[in-house]
């Protein structure tokens, strides 16, 4: 590539042919001052004092000839090269600091940008607004069926109100049987979200009621992968639980939820009193978020006397943006990532400007012997500016390079649950913006020398160092060891978070077990759900395992059936006031759920067989239940009922508590009933057992033990879905998404911590070339090299303080920033600063070491004859 | 800039036109061209060496002169500058606009 450049750019000819005829100018005055009588050495000297500086007139004279771009670019290229094979640690550490700085800071925008900053996928995103009633509890706001109808119909800030009425498993019950999302909205859905069907139309007001015949439409991914995109099925009916259901439409291929999760069905939602769900508005146009939610208020007044009077006082109208609903969870990390982006990239860039001051002060002397020579200033200048853009674009193509390297790597190992990740590519403006910014650093701090007015004192190797620049590079090495403690500090942090959680213990087992869970379509009545599970039992039974569980879920995560804890009787007791005391969820499960979980029994017995026939009924309850229940009493034996049904049950054991809703959240009350061997009243119409999950605990190997899991429930039930995880996947979804953003902090806070480790090495080393005649004058006078290695040292570690300092301050506004995503952050966190203030001290001294010891070397003798 | 046909500047002017009038009177040699230029103002005017070179060369890229390696009387290798077609009528108008020009500066000289 070289070569041919040089191929292509090169003309020998010209340039020797301008010198020969100066020289035959020279020759022939020479001659001429011969012929008047001079001796032959003088009319030589006479000839060239006549002529001036010939190097300059050469050049001058070559500068015609050039187109200005051809020739003296491809000369300030070839030079800029040599010049970068000749110090090549200079230039791969110049250029891996860009790269870096623009690959990090490409890669981690890219992901950001697409949640913060991008447009919704609908027209004129920034009207849509969430409406809805919050509780203390609760995170987002919803709104019951009648207030829903009394908004839509009375308010006036809205050009049009939507309600969307959650998204649930449905079935698709023909030959060849599917398990699908069904998302039931109402006829306003559509419209209020500007979304147009591909094909077909969109559902009516009067089809949107409820008991109505069913339509349905068809999201663009699923028609294409059931129906190939055949349009001839508009109007067709399809079979969903069993129910015709007629396609009345289509929807566009970009059309996603605002929530995005998934779904293949848009369905009437024919909206019943006392059903809750999330609604949407448009607002008007020129209304302001504040002033829809002024104008609700009377609304909101009036349907909150329809809520209980406990609720009252503790619930809010809440009005906000579609997006910072849709965003609120990873809002924070994303702020995070970007504050973590904008130091490196500030850092790298301050690298680049350091390295290219030292190198230009080193060069003070080159520049000007090449402006002797006859380089004119503004070549000097356009040489400098060559050469900084040749490293920005080694350093932007190598940036570009990682930036997709690390993109790759965010989406393959980020947790499902950020928004829009999978989306992300790279951004064309946002790497423009930072090869920009790279570039334009570059060009500032590599102009800066050839601006000066080369000096003749530079000949003579004086080396007067502009003291200003030395104090701007002390300056720039104080600002990276400041950003790199922040960067530490928070990755600090995060990881000790992350720490702590795993060390929570999660109350079960996760090891060699492997969980199936299915649901259990519509169409089963009470007697064919039995016999679905007593056939399932015994066939588990007999498989080759340690130890089988069927709960109505398993833990983590799962839905676990709630009832108010003020629903919770026990014997001898008055009942608790209604709404009082929170949730308490529940499971119904087989006697071996606790073995097979692992979950310890701290109290009592566990379910036996006995249980499970008619007569008295035993419960089993967790430790918190037990300490809310009965505190300072033993529990066993005592007598309660959980259902509204009113049957006493006899607390058979207790047992320990499991953490189902994630690491960071207290355990919940929970209790235990045992599956019977007859229909039970617990369920009311036996609704509730559909969904199930099956945990099977075996030293075999996971995929034979699924695939002998699914044999036996298609045994069953061959047309039943079925999904299979082993229990260790489940259990580290709990803790994804703090270890992907403890790992991407901790990620920049070593690319940090590099760049500054860099930008220490470069400043010494440059500080040792420039005072080696010094360090070679102290030592003949008796320095000893550890006296010298110090000297050097406590250079560094003066400004490393300084850089401390100024990091310390800035820690403690990060630790604000993070604060709502650590856990169980308390004061003890100093630690992290002082781990991070120490490995940042260690690593710059180590980095100014390398320098200051080569320094220790310097022979005396030689340096002073020099 | 340097393609422009246009003197850049008077002092450039004039330097192009005494090359070309030099040059009108018969092939000539950069040296040549210095010593024809002092003994015809009979010492007034003593071309700049250094800046006589880059003036033919871009005469040269602008056609109006052309170039050939030649053997001098004395025995030296030279560059022989001729003048073209097109630099005879350039040194036709740059002789008009000059007499116009000292014709110009003269009145207002004498002007008193």
């Amino acid at each position: 590539m070289i070569h041919w450049l040089q191929r292509i750019l090169r003309r020998p000819g010209r340039a020797q042919e301008i010198h020969e005829e100066i020289q035959s100018h020279l020759e022939m005055r020479a001659d001429l001052n011969a012929a008047e009588g001079m001796p032959p050495t003088q009319a030589r000297l006479d000839a060239r004092r006549r002529l001036g500086n010939s190097a300059h007139i050469e050049e001058d004279t070559r500068a015609v000839h050039r187109a200005w771009w051809t020739g003296a670019l491809g000369q300030d290229i070839r030079y800029g090269l040599r010049s970068f094979r000749r110090a090549p640690v200079f230039t791969i550490t110049a250029i891996v600091t860009v790269a870096l700085g623009v690959g990090a800071s490409t890669a981690v925008f890219s992901v950001v940008d697409r949640i913060l900053f991008r447009p919704l996928p609908y027209p004129q995103a920034d009207r849509l607004v969430s409406v809805g009633m919050l509780t203390a509890a609760d995170t987002n706001e919803f709104l019951m069926g009648p207030a829903y109808l009394q908004f839509r119909d009375r308010q006036t800030p809205f050009s049009s109100m939507a309600s969307f009425g959650f998204t649930s498993a449905c079935d698709l019950t023909e030959a060849n049987p599917e398990r699908l999302q069904c998302t039931l909205v109402d006829s306003t859905f559509l419209p209020t979200f500007g979304i147009h069907p591909l094909a077909g139309r969109n559902f009516t007001a009067s089809e949107d009621v409820p008991n109505a015949p069913r339509f349905a439409l068809l999201t663009y991914g699923f028609w294409m992968s059931r129906f190939a995109g055949d349009r001839e099925i508009l109007g067709r009916s399809i079979p969903i639980d069993e129910k015709p259901t007629t396609i009345i439409g289509i929807l566009p291929s970009d059309f996603e939820l605002f929530n995005l999760s998934r779904v293949d069905l848009l369905m009437p939602e024919g909206l019943l009193p006392n059903q809750a769900g999330r609604a949407f508005a448009r607002l008007k146009p020129g209304v302001s978020v504040e002033q829809a939610k002024e104008a609700l208020q009377a609304l909101f007044a009036e349907e909150s006397q329809h809520l209980p009077p406990e609720y009252r006082p503790r619930m809010a109208l809440v009005v906000r943006p579609l997006r910072d609903r849709q965003i609120a969870n990873v809002r924070t990390a994303s702020w995070v990532l970007l504050v973590a982006v904008v130091l490196v990239l500030l850092m790298s860039c301050a690298n680049v400007a350091n390295l290219l001051l030292a190198r230009s002060a080193s060069r003070r002397r080159e520049l000007a012997v090449r402006h002797a020579l006859g380089a004119g200033r503004a070549r000097l200048i356009r040489q400098a500016l060559t050469e900084s853009l040749l490293l920005a674009v080694a350093g932007a193509a190598a940036g570009c390079s990682l930036a997709w390297a690390l993109l790759r790597f965010f989406i393959a190992m980020a947790p499902n649950g950020i928004t829009r990740l999978e989306q992300a590519t790279l951004d064309a403006r946002v790497l423009l913006f930072t090869v920009a910014v790279s570039a334009v650093s570059g060009i500032l701090f590599g102009l800066a020398p050839a601006l000066e007015r080369p000096d003749a004192e530079a000949l003579c190797g004086g080396r007067s160092i502009a003291s200003f620049r030395g104090l701007l590079r002390h300056a720039l090495i104080a600002a990276q060891i400041a950003a790199s403690l922040v960067l530490l500090t928070g990755a600090g942090l995060l990881l000790g978070a992350l720490w702590r959680m795993e060390q929570v213990p999660l109350g079960i087992d996760p090891d060699h077990a492997v969980t199936a869970h299915f649901v259990l379509r519509n169409t089963y009545n009470q007697a064919r759900v039995l016999a679905f599970y007593e056939g399932l039992e015994s066939r588990l039974n007999r498989m080759p395992a340690t130890a089988v569980a069927i709960g109505s879920s398993i833990p983590p995560f799962g839905g676990t059936g709630g009832t108010p804890f003020s629903a919770l009787s026990v014997e001898g007791r008055p009942r608790l006031p209604e709404g009082v005391g929170g949730g308490v969820s529940w499971r119904y499960i087989t006697p071996g759920y606790f073995g097979a979980l692992g979950i310890p029994i701290l109290r009592g017995r566990t379910f036996n067989e006995q249980d499970r026939g008619p007569g008295a009924p035993a419960i089993v309850i967790n430790q918190t239940l037990a300490q809310r229940l009965f505190p300072g009493r033993d529990p066993i034996g005592q007598r309660m009922f959980p259902s509204a049904k009113g049957e006493w049950h006899t607390v058979a054991g207790v047992v320990g508590d499991v953490r189902g809703r994630g690491l960071d959240q207290p355990p919940e009350p929970e209790y235990y009933v045992v599956r019977k061997h007859a229909p039970d009243e617990i369920f009311g119409d036996g609704s509730g057992v559909r969904s199930a999950s099956v945990l099977v605990r075996s030293p075999l190997d996971p995929q034979a033990v699924a695939a002998s899991i699914r044999a036996n429930i298609a045994e069953l039930d061959p047309a039943l879905p079925v999904e299979i995880e082993t229990m260790g996947e489940r259990v580290r979804e709990l803790t994804v998404g703090p270890r992907f953003n403890a790992m991407l902090l901790a990620g920049f806070a070593a690319t940090g911590m590099v760049l500054a480790a860099i930008g220490i090495y470069g400043v010494i080393a440059f500080l040792v070339s420039q005072r080696t005649r010094e360090v070679g004058v102290r030592m003949a006078l008796g320095a000893t090299p550890a006296g010298v290695i110090g000297l050097f040292l406590r250079h560094a570690a003066r400004w490393t303080a300084a850089g401390l300092c100024l990091g310390l301050a800035g820690s403690i506004a990060a630790t604000r920033l993070l604060s709502s995503m650590l856990f169980e952050a308390r004061g003890r966190d100093w630690w992290s600063f002082v781990a991070a203030a120490s490995m940042l001290s260690v690593v710059a001294l180590l980095a100014a070491w390398l320098p200051a010891r080569r320094a220790a070397r310097i022979d005396p003798v030689r340096t002073l004859r020099e | 800039m340097v393609n422009s046909p246009k003197p850049a500047d008077s002092l450039q002017g004039t330097l192009e036109l005494l090359i070309l009038k030099t040059l009108d009177l018969g092939a000539n040699h950069g040296f040549g061209i210095t010593l024809h230029i002092q003994e015809a103002s009979e010492g007034l005017l003593r071309v700049e060496e250094g800046s006589l070179y880059p003036a033919l060369h871009r005469l040269e890229r602008n056609q109006l002169v052309t170039a050939v390696w030649k053997i001098t009387a004395n025995g030296r290798r030279a560059r022989v500058y001729a003048l073209t077609a097109s630099g005879r009528k350039r040194l036709g108008e740059a002789e008009e606009n000059w007499a116009s020009l000292a014709k110009g500066v003269g009145k207002v000289l004498r002007f008193a």
